[in-house]
């Protein structure tokens, strides 16, 4: 079927290197898909069944919705709601999504799908404006059902093919912590920007990625094949087998790219003169712990806890619930460390917490540490079940968003008090665990004497650190070239932070995705950063990078990239140093380096 | 059955409120009530909201209304009120 549909080509911006064909999957703006499987005859009936509930308890939400609506506001404004309540009663809907169900044995989802887009297509012939933008009610509508017969679960991965590649207008990273990384070769998007955290997460993943594709989506339905090309900013809706066929070798070769398990992953990982380097996982996903121990990584250097806090049906596990998957990361780590960073809910990581007021500015509002300090049974549920596990491995307690020294003396306060609370099987209290301190905050880079004093190991957040010290929000299309990982300021920033740590005798660990591109490694090897941690799949690549470079002459690269006036000469500065003592292709780490196309285009003619 | 053309005056039309107000007071009949654009074939349930507003009826629209059962007349007349009156909106 796909052979004879003509080839859409899209252009966009290519944010993530690679290539890839796979099948598309649309995701709607809540993350679901809306597929159309077959149901078994016994289960028809019960699809139905579903529907029905499904319409039944939306009209209950209508009308409480509608109540609190006229008692805020008055009678007079109540009536949309009695449209849409009128919708939901309407016979032919009704029967049109029953008829769907029964006639072609269909998901109750797709039954809503399809019902929907035929009255779409009838509203949308219409001549009169407002008429025709009745649609947008309907779709209200309908949004609601699917969303109470998701019953508010993100949807399973189990059942999808192999090789999926993810459509959708936008979505925030929380994707990724339902994603099956296992199944998906690519993401294209209607919005995002090379900035955004979905873009630097893709690039971590080598996930190929193209976003900014203006109006591709209603070309584009699940199931079609695709083909990817995050080099070139390119979507080719139903390619023709010869396309496919001329890049067989190099879509072999992205596939390959920066995933496969290292032999040399065996041993004492140490830099080409012999000083020890760990290289550790970040990871956000319970199951990642497996891709961490695939890849060689000596422990867990951050464990984003907030996607176990997102992905809990109640937004807020248990003591016990955490334990659990802490203890099995503890395990599987052992005897490499697992540190696990408290809950960072608020900033771009969308977490609403239910009942929570929304922030006009929420990356400078109640998140990180602040947050635990206010909800202080919560960060002590969580302190809880880190100490437990630590029975089981090496557990770390990080902070984040720490901004003053006192933060870090009450969250210890707390700490210490939860674990005077804890009564193990051998009435013995648990050993203490070593504490860090995030570094992401400039007023943090500042004091960081005194913070190192009180805690036990450093991490840098380089993201967050670079967006609040230049001021810059990278999802901000208009700002996101001012969001310069090499502006001069970032590297005097992550100069101070580790001489601190090394003068106090405290490790540094640097945890921004900026280390998994061999570039910004080298160059933090020589700011004096000993651990490093990054997105598993990077490991390999940049374990061949510290073999190949001896800390001491990266030390010496990072005295000289600190004498230049500008990110651009930085950039320029490390391409012409670092590519000939790293033996292997730097070219898909160059645009990272500085963000605008002429840099790049620049950089490309020099490290080619 | 009873036939009858009635024009919509109301300045709205047959927008949201009032297909709303028509579909309640429809529903409260037994008798098959459908509407039509004069000259139009296609007719539509006046009990269902989405049929209501597909048919696009802004001001000076003539609707042809069929009403059938053991209740149309007291039907017909409702409505022929509900319209004459506007929708209670522009009094």
């Amino acid at each position: 079927m796909t052979a004879t549909k003509e080839e859409i080509v899209f252009e966009g911006n290519g944010v993530s290197s690679g290539i890839a064909v796979g099948i598309a999957l649309k995701l709607d703006s809540h993350h679901r898909v809306v597929l159309k499987t077959l149901v078994e005859d016994s289960a028809i009936e019960e699809e139905a069944r579903r529907v029905l509930q499904a319409i039944e308890a939306s009209k209950e939400q209508l009308h409480a919705l509608k109540h609190r609506l006229e008692e805020k506001v008055g009678p007079e404004h109540g009536f949309i709601f009695d449209v849409h309540i009128l919708m939901l009663q309407d016979k032919s809907l009704i029967v049109d999504i029953l008829s769907i169900i029964r006639g072609q044995k269909a998901n109750a989802e797709w039954a809503v799908r399809l019902a929907t887009d035929r009255i779409r297509e009838a509203y949308l012939s219409l001549e009169d404006e407002y008429f025709r933008e009745r649609v947008s009610d309907i779709e209200n509508v309908v949004e609601r059902i699917l969303l109470n017969l998701s019953g508010n679960q993100p949807f399973h991965w189990e059942p999808l093919p192999q090789d999926l590649i993810v459509v959708a207008r936008d979505f925030n990273p929380s994707i990724f912590a339902t994603m099956d990384l296992e199944k998906v070769r690519g993401l294209a998007l209607e919005r995002g920007g090379r900035t955004s955290h979905t873009a630097i997460i893709s690039r971590g993943l080598r996930l190929p990625a193209v976003m900014e594709i203006k109006e591709f989506l209603a070309s584009v339905s699940t199931g079609d094949t695709l083909l990817l090309n995050g080099d070139d900013g390119q979507l080719i809706v139903h390619p023709c087998a010869e396309r496919i066929n001329r890049l067989r070798v190099r879509l072999e070769e992205s596939r390959r790219a920066g995933f496969e398990p290292d032999s040399a992953a065996e041993g004492i990982l140490t830099a080409k003169d012999g000083v020890r380097i760990f290289l550790q996982a970040n990871t956000e996903l319970p199951h990642e712990v497996v891709a961490a121990r695939k890849f060689g990584a000596e422990g867990i250097g951050l464990f984003r806890s907030e996607f176990l806090f997102f992905a809990h049906p109640q937004g807020f596990p248990s003591m016990s619930d955490q334990l659990e998957t802490y203890k099995m990361l503890a395990r599987e780590m052992a005897p490499h460390p697992v540190a696990v960073r408290t809950l960072d809910a608020g900033g771009d990581k969308s977490w609403a917490q239910p009942g929570s007021a929304p922030e006009l500015n929420p990356s400078m509002g109640l998140r990180g540490i602040r947050m635990s300090l206010k909800a202080k049974d919560q960060f002590a549920a969580q302190v809880e079940a880190i100490l437990r596990a630590s029975v089981d491995g090496n557990m770390e307690i990080v902070l984040p968003m720490v901004s003053s020294v006192e933060e870090v003396v009450e969250a210890k306060a707390v700490i210490r008090e939860v674990r005077a609370g804890i009564r193990l099987p051998d009435s013995r209290n648990p050993r203490a665990v070593p504490m860090g301190v995030m570094i992401e905050v400039p007023a943090a880079v500042l004091t960081v004497e005194r913070l190192a004093e009180e805690a036990d190991f450093l991490c840098v957040g380089t993201n967050d650190l670079i967006q609040y010290l230049l001021a810059v929000d990278r999802n901000n299309p208009q700002v996101a070239h001012l969001f310069q990982p090499l502006h001069p300021s970032v590297l005097q920033c992550l100069v101070r932070i580790a001489a601190t740590a090394g003068r106090l005798g405290k490790p540094a660990r640097l945890c921004g995705e900026m280390s998994s591109n061999p570039f910004f490694a080298v160059l933090f090897l020589g700011m004096g950063y000993d651990q490093l941690s990054m997105n598993p799949r990077a490991i390999p690549v940049i374990r061949r990078v510290v073999r190949s470079v001896a800390v001491r002459d990266a030390r010496r690269l990072a005295e000289q990239a600190a004498g230049f006036a500008t990110a651009r000469e930085i950039a320029e500065f490390l391409v012409r140093e670092i590519t000939p003592l790293v033996p292997m292709d730097l070219k898909p780490f160059l645009h990272e380096l500085v963000s605008g196309e002429i840099h790049t285009g620049a950089l490309q003619t020099l490290g080619g | 059955m009873i036939r009858q053309v009635i024009v919509v005056e109301n300045r709205l039309g047959l927008h949201a409120r009032a297909a709303a107000k028509l579909v309640h007071l429809t529903s409260r009949f037994v008798s098959d009530i459908f509407l039509a654009r004069e000259g139009h074939a296609q007719a539509i349930d006046s009990k269902s909201i989405l049929g209501v507003l597909k048919l696009g009826a802004a001001q000076g629209t003539r609707l042809v209304v069929s009403v059938e059962g053991p209740d149309e007349s007291e039907a017909g007349e409702a409505i022929r009120r509900l319209f004459g009156e506007k929708f209670g909106e522009e009094t």
